[in-house]
């Protein structure tokens, strides 16, 4: 038992990461449904982290409200620059809100109350296990439900084909308004858990190379299923501790991984589909035989 | 499952860490040695490396040998969490160097204090790093105690009558530098003409200095790290802009003279160290360092060097027993006991004040000396 | 002041526009976001400063060794990666993530390679030369990164217009499979395109390189994000566009840092790209760019 009591001391903050990158994963898979390609999600995150840090450290909220405040700001944010951001497609949505990301970072960086380039410090360890366990159990559900749910179907449809959706009566204004805020929500609290065992924040870490590594979590774990980002995040997480003897060239192999991934497994690590098939495919030689 | 996670650990542990003797004294190195940072992290590492191996090749400390275990901790505040703890519990390291930056070590910090193991950084000099806690130290001085007496020398040899200043405001070190400068230059009553801001990885510098240029100076002050200063110094001799330059310990490095030899003249730079110092174990320190790695050592080389030999001189003072916790508490009561004169001159600690009442860490307690750039060297200020 | 700020206007945006020049050639034949451009942009720069300093070549022949090794670069990518995204007509979000790869790959084995600390040009190989008409100076290097970044332009857009291949690439910009049908070598020119690009991303960063004299593994991470507005800016995939896009921002960018605060120099670059995509989804100076399949 000792054993594993160091072991947990050691990689419990690792662990904790996996959850929250779990949750930012699943996050982005949320405004992906929809057909949305945003690279806002690590400033919903940024947002979500500064609200609930700046409530413990000035105001003592307790925590969950904390929590809620900071998965209540980004949804704020997401639906006012929402409306007239998701106009745009594709790329240029991309871009639009990688702008909306680095404008975000540089204000918190010229702020006073963010503490600028310096970031907050002293923030409480509040975060514990069973806080990212239980809300990822819960976004988890939440997705699985909405997936399946009219909600998740109207996402599905305008992802497919907008026009087709809007001609079957879909209000697709109000639906990409719902998967970008919710993703808003995902990510703000993924920040605010975070932030509450890092002891420490700062712009930094909520610029354009985060809102990337979100993305490509999301993509490499696949988004046909929500098991696909979560093992994606879990991979990207845990590959850089494992990959540690290789030194220098380290991320390197992350880089190598990355290419490879995407070029053998169009789908990603985890697609349901590619696995029935394969499971059909092995029957139907079975069957053959005779 | 209690087996499965031993043969795990034991597999890391085999993986990971470096086998010890009995007898070793295994020293924790966290530094960021890839990424944006690794540009200070990889001259800390050759500075520790440097001093373990002389302490070693001269019989180690009271018989034993220092044994460093080095982890890239990628400047990054997760990985420097990590890699501490990994050092904390998996490689049950007696204390450790670093993080590289001050963000990383008030990520880092806490852990350390809390596990009562000795966290000491060589390179952070943000305001409030020690208040984390008394498990945390520094050899780095703060700009607070080296920037008054640089701008008031300057001012008095300049006759400055009137400043500019430029700051890169999105990084902690040159932010709380400029926060600095700007306190000392109201104390000292003396009206800023202009303040402008560049960020990291910025090249271009022009628009800034045209501007600076326009409002006249005497000098400008900048709060900046040698590889932006040196390109912001040439830009403005680019601009016709001649005023001196005054700068804090992010200028102390040789990188100041690679763009140009002549065009950081006469700029006034305050620090605990420079290559140049004749003392004899700054002289030797130089040599040794480039004989070893083939390169000029910088500021942070030279603190690492100093950190390492400050640890083994309070190592000395302390019995070894092998019960981990209490070899640890018994080298967080030596250390501050400690006083050398290392490359970076006469060094002693002074504990910071406590903050809401639970006692601080101990900061760097030196003299700072006043450096001025003459025929591409710095030349140790005296007056003249 | 505000001639020597429209000065530095001037030369940043020749700067961005050089950098932007291959990146939107890139999207506009091949639609591929290519993230991997900074970090060819990087190696450029160190395989002149290796040119220069390990072989002891002439800055020519090291401009000459940035051009073939990027451009080397770009190619191989393009054969590795990008060419059977394309068989398999993958959406673009996944080159992207493929040249995102590339980049981390390529920047730590720079980092592994050459260090992680800044290498500077010998001072003596630098042109030192300088004009100064009152207030205001100009170096040489200047008006040279100036005078190539308008050089290239016309010089690809002539091409573009006037010559065989590039009709036959402005036909695959197009529609790929009419080019294809009406027997062009649709492989052959992307691939030419791909080493082109590469090829021009090598010579900026050289040219960069030199005018800032600071050469890091880093280096291409900061102006791929300036490069993404400068291509949003002037619209995505046109060549002129990148000329306009990059003096756009170069002056939006110097002339708020002259006359509002130099805190708000980058915010207001990309608060600029965020109201203009708003008001004009496809950039300043874009055309719909649909491709008909």
């Amino acid at each position: 038992m000792a054993a594993f009591a160091d072991f947990w001391a050691t990689y419990s903050t690792l662990v904790y990461s996996v959850g929250i990158h779990a949750l930012l994963a699943l996050s982005l898979w949320l405004t992906l449904s929809c057909g949305l390609l945003s690279l806002a999600n690590a400033a919903f995150m940024g947002i979500g982290a500064y609200t609930a840090a700046l409530l413990t450290l000035n105001l003592h909220w307790p925590f969950p409200a904390a929590l809620l405040g900071g998965a209540v700001a980004p949804a704020v944010v997401a639906l006012i620059i929402g409306a007239p951001t998701l106009r745009l497609s594709g790329v240029y949505l991309a871009m639009a809100t990688l702008a909306f990301g680095e404008v975000t970072r540089i204000l918190i960086l010229n702020l006073q109350i963010t503490g600028g380039p310096e970031g907050l410090n002293g923030i409480p360890l509040l975060t514990t296990g069973w806080y990212i366990v239980v809300i990822l159990a819960v976004a988890g559900y939440g997705l699985a439900r909405i997936r399946r749910s009219r909600l998740g179907r109207a996402f599905e449809a305008i992802r497919e084909d907008e026009v087709a959706a809007r001609l079957m009566g879909i209000n697709v204004e109000s639906h990409k308004l719902a998967a970008f805020t919710l993703g808003a929500v995902l990510a703000g609290v993924a920040g605010a858990l975070n932030a509450h065992f890092t002891f420490f924040i700062s712009p930094r870490e909520y610029g354009f190379e985060n809102a990337v590594d979100i993305l490509t979590m999301t993509i490499l774990g696949g988004t046909t299923s929500l098991i696909g980002p979560v093992l994606g995040a879990s991979i990207l997480t845990l590959l850089p501790e494992l990959m540690r003897f290789l030194h220098a060239y380290r991320l390197a192999v992350n880089g190598l991984i990355l290419v490879v991934v995407v070029l053998f497994l169009p789908t990603g690590l985890w697609d349901a589909r590619r696995f029935r098939q394969l499971l059909k495919n092995r029957r139907a030689r079975k069957g053959g035989q005779p | 499952m209690n087996r499965v996670s031993k043969h795990f650990s034991l597999a890391l542990a085999g993986l990971l860490a470096v086998t010890a003797v009995a007898g070793d004294l295994k020293i924790g190195v966290a530094e960021a040695l890839t990424g944006g940072a690794a540009q200070y992290g990889v001259p800390i590492r050759n500075g520790f490396q440097l001093a373990a191996d002389e302490i070693n090749a001269k019989g180690g400390v009271n018989g034993n040998k220092l044994v460093l275990v080095i982890e890239d901790e990628q400047g990054k505040k997760e990985e420097a969490i990590n890699v501490f703890k990994k050092l904390i519990f998996q490689d049950k390291v007696l204390m450790i160097f670093g993080p590289t930056l001050s963000n990383s070590m008030f990520a880092a910090g806490p852990v350390a204090n809390a596990a009562k193991v000795v966290a000491f950084g060589t390179s952070n000099t943000a305001n409030g790093i020690t208040e984390v806690g008394p498990y945390v130290f520094r050899n780095s001085v703060m700009e607070s105690d080296v920037l008054p007496v640089t701008v008031s020398t300057a001012v008095k040899h300049y006759k400055i009558k009137k400043v500019a200043v430029i700051y890169g405001n999105d990084d902690a070190f040159t932010k709380s530098g400029y926060d600095v400068f700007k306190k000392v230059l109201e104390d000292q009553k003396i009206p800023v003409t202009t303040t402008e801001t560049y960020v990291k990885g910025d090249v271009d510098f022009k628009a800034q200095l045209t501007k600076i240029k326009a409002t006249n100076p005497d000098a400008i002050i900048c709060s900046g790290l040698a590889e932006e200063a040196a390109n912001i110094i040439v830009q403005a001799r680019g601009l016709g802009l001649k005023v001196p330059f005054i700068g804090g310990n992010g200028f102390n490095s040789p990188k100041m003279f690679e763009v140009s030899k002549t065009a950081g003249e006469g700029t006034f730079v305050g620090s605990p160290w420079a290559n140049t110092n004749p003392n004899a174990a700054n002289q030797h320190f130089v040599a040794a360092y480039k004989a070893k790695y083939g390169s000029d050592p910088n500021q942070f080389a030279a603190q690492a060097y100093d950190a390492m030999t400050i640890a083994a001189a309070a190592l000395k003072t302390v019995k070894i027993t092998g019960n981990l916790p209490a070899d640890r508490q018994a080298l967080q009561e030596a250390l501050p006991k400690v006083s050398i004169t290392g490359a970076t001159g006469p060094f002693k600690f002074r504990q910071a004040a406590p903050k809401d009442g639970k006692p601080s860490g101990y900061d760097a307690d030196q003299k700072p000396f006043i450096y001025v750039i003459r025929d591409g060297k710095f030349v140790l200020f005296t007056g003249k | 002041m505000l001639e020597q700020q429209l000065i530095n206007a001037l030369t940043l945006g020749s700067v961005y526009a050089l950098f932007a020049l291959g990146f939107t050639l890139v999207f506009g034949v091949l639609e591929v976001i290519n993230l991997s451009h900074g970090a060819v942009f990087m190696v450029g720069a160190y395989a002149a400063m290796t040119a220069v300093t390990r072989f002891h070549a002439p800055l020519g022949v090291g401009i000459l060794a940035a051009l073939l090794v990027s451009g080397l670069l770009g190619l191989t990518i393009d054969a590795l990666i990008l060419r059977r995204l394309r068989a398999r007509k993958a959406p673009h979000l996944i080159p992207m993530i493929a040249t995102l790869g590339v980049t981390t790959m390529v920047t730590s084995a720079a980092q592994g390679l050459f260090g992680v600390e800044v290498q500077r040009f010998p001072e003596a190989m630098l042109p030192t030369g300088e004009f100064v008409f009152g207030e205001v100076h100009l170096r040489t290097l200047e008006l040279g990164i100036v005078a190539v970044a308008f050089l290239l332009m016309a010089l690809l857009f002539g091409v573009m217009r006037y010559t065989r291949q590039g009709r036959a690439l402005r036909a695959i910009a197009e529609s790929p499979k009419a080019a294809a049908l009406l027997g062009i070598n649709v492989e052959g020119l992307f691939m030419l395109t791909s080493f082109s690009a590469a090829a021009l991303g090598g010579v900026a960063g050289v040219l960069i390189g030199l005018d800032f004299n600071a050469v890091t593994p880093m280096m291409g991470a900061p102006i791929l994000h300036k490069g993404i507005a400068v291509v949003i800016l002037g619209g995505m995939g046109d060549i002129r566009g990148a000329l306009f896009g990059g003096l756009f921002l170069g002056f939006a960018e110097v002339l708020s840092k002259a006359y509002l605060s130099s805190q708000m120099g980058d915010a207001v670059a990309f608060g600029l790209l965020f109201l203009i995509l708003l008001v004009r989804p496809v950039g300043l100076f874009g055309r719909v760019l649909e491709r008909k399949a």
